[in-house]
């Protein structure tokens, strides 16, 4: 016989364990019977409300605390106790959603645990190796000018001098950037810098007039480094943080979904 | 009942394993970034950022909607695209590269916990029927907010809600999560997430709230928890708070100060909170640990008000809406509480101090920062989420409406600004290099655009410096933003440059605002027109600078940079200079005339937005520099010399 495919899903024995615990502690005496009139407080019960108060007073409770603790632990037992008695949980709106969200929490937190596997990863790698290579770089020299003549004009006088940072108006701007990170030219030349010097090709020669927010430029691009992808090895834990938060939506649906599909649903036209 | 503990030892074990699988943190990322990277020999750059973010873990934030936590807000502000909580996708054009989340420490992450929490165990009323409403409807979930910020301002929320009275451990527990987090996401070189939360000081509504920002990795800030602020303290609790922090753990904090505007004159005052005259070891005090106030956010811009400054065309700026009172407006604001209030006038009221008591309490530099309670760190005109998760942009009529805070008494949508960023000068992006340029206050404000501003403060500074390495020549004869220049008996002269945002508006002027002791001991202001745009033709018609224009197009939300220019430079000497004098002197950078949100919301929605509205709808954004002092020569020094 093949089991079906939800049979074999890690949540599914995740939660079949779980009502295996619930009924077995069932069975094995009233204590967890919501509808049972006895209410035991053990040792160990009493030093959880101990601590509790200690935690929130910062000092142990005095006997007579202790007890009025204990009081009022039972006294909220009984009613909760009477409560699920006369069904006050059924149809409450807020029960509801909170079971919901609770048992939302209890499946997503395993599609959040989920551990990806090398094999994956490694796929997941290669599928998107763009999101794991390094920035690229750019090596240029530039001038700027307010106005475009102004910088054509100059662009003439290139060939004629080695001097060619005396031919640009001063500006705050680096004459000349060494490998500077793609982000960093788009900070401080601006969007519409970076989109130009991407289309020039590299080499001794000037380019120009181009043009940026700030005016127009003429530019020497030595070098354009794109990004390289690192071996997997070094960049293993970006990927895996990669995959968990570009998935977790998914998982948590998938397993909405094996819970899901235990339910046949009718909805009246 | 043992059945209940079983469920819950299964919960806790599913949580840990959760934590024991987030992917390893590198040792670079966990400290405070001294020796990850290579260092600039000056700082070469402004770095951008935002030292005002909240997140779902801000009672507020949380209660207007917000279901974003630290983990989107960092993603978010280093460039990743992501969908707000009202369900608008958005990525920053230009990424950020330091962030500060500063949820409220008062009840941090505790809506979420209750939000999250098993209802039965819920035991106070209250927080039971908060809990309710929460879950009820988006506008129960407003309505239990506004109560929640209500009860904060009268001290009345429930005892569980505060760190001194709740569960420290809890707190504990939601502090470290929170710090593990910062720690992923702090990457030496690239982007920097500081540790920090909002200490929100605020008797009877008036706003006195601080940031605090750490230095450090979670090696040292998991050894403190963020203070509670509520509550009617000295502001002197949180300076011990954090001495107590570095003391302990070597690692070192500031606090910045903001909404000054919203704080009834309290937050500058001549004298101690308790009235009485201000000491010396109190001035020292607050100069220390509160090297940088925050000039400019969503709530209004405190650098001017023209009450107190009626020849200064310009020194409305962000006012309207919110000079009327204090956070909440349960307080009105008279005219005189505007003293206290503003910073240009705090900065000369320092002098004063300072001369009385050998102590500057009000030695600060300016930032910018958003105060957005979205989890999205935007501070842009043409990208504004709005004050909350209410007002984010697929509200058509927020410019309209309340944002949230005294809209009976005249305080409007249209009354917030974008919010701004602050721009450090530092060495390179490490949590050491970008809070020591805070420390020693070489950062900036802007009300949002990027523009490069640079200054230097020296005596013998010429415009042949230009012509060289003026940066290295600012750094060796003179001293940046921030700095100090001990009086020698000549003007100071300084460098100021400013550079347009490159994808933004172009420059109209760059002014020099000084402040200053005069001989009869008045504090006195004046502005200095110092570079604008083609000088040449705009000359000065009776004393002033004639306006740059208006390119602004109303119909579209659009303007041209046909007007104005990209850089600014120059060379200026203080032409009122008196020897012995006690000066300051900050830049003021405007850019030209472009559209704020509210003009950008009305083309876009369609809608019709008021006439105050619309007069308001265009705006001069702008850049303040942090001020350099001028202070009379020691004594001891007079005589060597």
């Amino acid at each position: 016989m093949k089991l079906p495919e939800w049979t074999r899903e890690p949540l599914v024995h995740f939660l079949a364990a779980g009502v295996l615990i619930f009924v077995l502690f069932g069975l094995r005496g009233a204590e967890v019977d919501p509808a049972s009139r006895t209410i035991e407080i053990d040792r160990e019960q009493q030093a959880q409300i101990a601590l509790m108060f200690e935690r929130t007073m910062s000092r142990s409770p005095t006997d007579a605390e202790l007890d009025a603790q204990i009081e009022r632990f039972v006294r909220d037992e009984v009613l909760y106790r009477e409560a699920l008695r006369l069904g006050l949980d059924q149809g409450d709106a807020v029960v509801r959603r909170r079971m919901a969200q609770k048992m939302d929490i209890l499946a997503s937190s395993r599609a959040e645990t989920a551990s990806p596997g090398e094999a994956l990863l490694r796929s997941w790698y290669q599928d998107h190796s763009e999101r794991f290579a390094s920035e690229a770089r750019y090596s240029f020299d530039q001038l700027w000018f307010t106005e475009e003549a102004a910088a054509r004009t100059a662009a003439g006088q290139l060939g004629s001098t080695n001097e060619w940072q005396s031919l640009g108006q001063s500006i705050s701007l680096p004459g000349s950037a060494d490998a500077m990170p793609r982000a960093e030219v788009a900070d401080r030349f601006g969007s519409l810098f970076l989109e130009n010097l991407e289309q020039l090709e590299t080499g001794d020669q000037w380019h120009g007039p181009v043009a940026s927010g700030l005016g127009w430029h003429l530019v020497r691009l030595s070098a354009r480094e794109l990004g390289e992808v690192p071996p997997f090895e070094t960049v293993a834990s970006d990927v895996e943080d990669d995959w968990r938060t570009s998935t977790v939506a998914a998982r948590k649906e998938e397993a909405y979904q094996i819970l899901r599909d235990a339910y046949r649903v009718k909805i009246d036209e | 009942m043992r059945f209940k503990r079983v469920q819950w030892l299964w919960l806790s074990g599913a949580a840990l394993v959760l934590a024991g699988c987030s992917p390893s943190v590198s040792d670079e990322q966990r400290g405070n970034g001294e020796g990850t990277i290579e260092l600039a020999e000056f700082p070469d750059r402004p770095y951008w950022g935002d030292t005002h973010l909240h997140t779902d873990q801000s009672i507020d934030a949380f209660g207007f909607g917000v279901r974003l936590g630290p983990e989107e807000a960092l993603r978010f502000a280093s460039g990743e695209e992501l969908t707000a909580t009202g369900g608008v996708t958005a990525k920053l054009a230009r990424p950020l590269d330091f962030l500060v989340i500063a949820d409220h420490s008062d009840g941090f992450n505790s809506m979420r916990t209750l939000y999250d929490a098993p209802r039965m165990l819920i035991r106070d009323e209250t927080l039971l029927r908060w809990y309710d409403m929460m879950h009820e409807s988006p506008e129960q979930s407003l309505r239990a907010t506004g109560e929640i910020i209500s009860g904060a301002a009268a001290g009345t929320l429930p005892q569980a809600m505060t760190e001194r009275t709740g569960d420290p451990e809890a707190l504990r527990d939601r502090w470290e999560a929170h710090l593990a987090i910062l720690d992923r996401y702090n990457k030496p070189g690239k982007f920097t997430a500081f540790a920090g939360y909002e200490w929100t000081l605020m008797p009877s509504g008036n706003n006195l709230h601080r940031v605090v920002m750490f230095r450090d990795g979670m090696d040292r800030t998991a050894k403190v928890l963020p203070l509670d602020g509520v509550g009617d303290w000295p502001v002197e609790r949180l300076w011990d708070h954090m001495e107590a922090y570095e003391r302990d753990t070597g690692g070192q904090v500031l606090a910045i100060p903001h909404n000054s505007n919203l704080s009834n004159g309290l937050m500058f005052e001549l004298t101690m909170p308790d009235g009485g005259p201000m000491t010396a070891e109190y001035a020292r005090r607050r100069a220390a640990w509160e090297p940088v106030v925050e000039a400019t956010q969503i709530k209004g811009d405190s650098e001017s008000h023209p009450f107190l400054s009626p020849n200064d065309e310009f020194a409305s700026f962000g006012d309207p809406g919110w000079d009327i009172g204090n956070l909440d407006v349960s307080l009105a604001s008279e005219p005189q509480m505007h003293f206290g209030s503003y910073i240009r006038e705090a900065l000369k009221r320092g002098l004063s101090l300072e001369e009385q008591l050998g102590a500057n309490p009000y030695a600060f530099g300016m930032i910018g920062s958003t105060d957005s309670h979205t989890a999205f760190a935007t501070g842009d005109e043409d990208n504004f989420f709005g004050k909350h998760t209410g007002n984010e942009p697929n509200y058509e009529d927020r410019a309209l409406v309340a944002q949230n805070l005294g809209t009976r008494e005249g305080r409007f949508g249209w009354h917030y600004l974008a919010g701004g960023y602050a721009a450090a000068w530092a060495r390179g992006n490490t949590r050491a290099e970008i809070f020591d340029a805070f420390k020693r206050r070489e950062v900036y404000a802007t009300t949002g655009p990027r523009m490069t501003v640079r200054i230097f403060g020296g005596f013998d500074f010429t415009e042949a410096d230009w012509d060289g390495d003026w940066v290295r020549e600012g750094y060796s004869r003179g001293v940046p933003m921030g700095g100090e220049l001990s009086d020698r008996g000549d003007a100071p002269t300084f460098l100021i440059s400013a550079l347009k945002d490159p994808d933004g508006a172009n420059l109209d002027r760059a002014q020099v605002v000084k402040g200053w002791i005069d001989a009869s001991g008045e504090l006195q202001e004046r502005i200095y027109d110092v570079v604008w745009s083609d000088m040449n033709t705009r000359t000065r018609r009776s004393g002033k600078v004639p306006a740059v224009g208006d390119t602004v197009d109303r119909e579209t939300a659009t303007y041209t940079n046909d007007i104005g220019t990209a850089e600014l430079r120059s060379v200026w000497t203080d032409p009122d200079y008196r020897e012995g004098q006690r000066a300051v002197y900050y830049v003021r950078v405007l850019e030209i005339p472009t559209p704020r949100w509210t003009l950008f919301d009305a083309v876009r929605f369609g809608i019709e937005i008021t006439e105050d509205a619309l007069a308001d709808a265009v705006a001069q954004e702008r850049a303040y520099s942090s001020p350099i002092w001028l202070k009379p020569a020691p004594p001891a020094i007079m005589e060597a010399q």
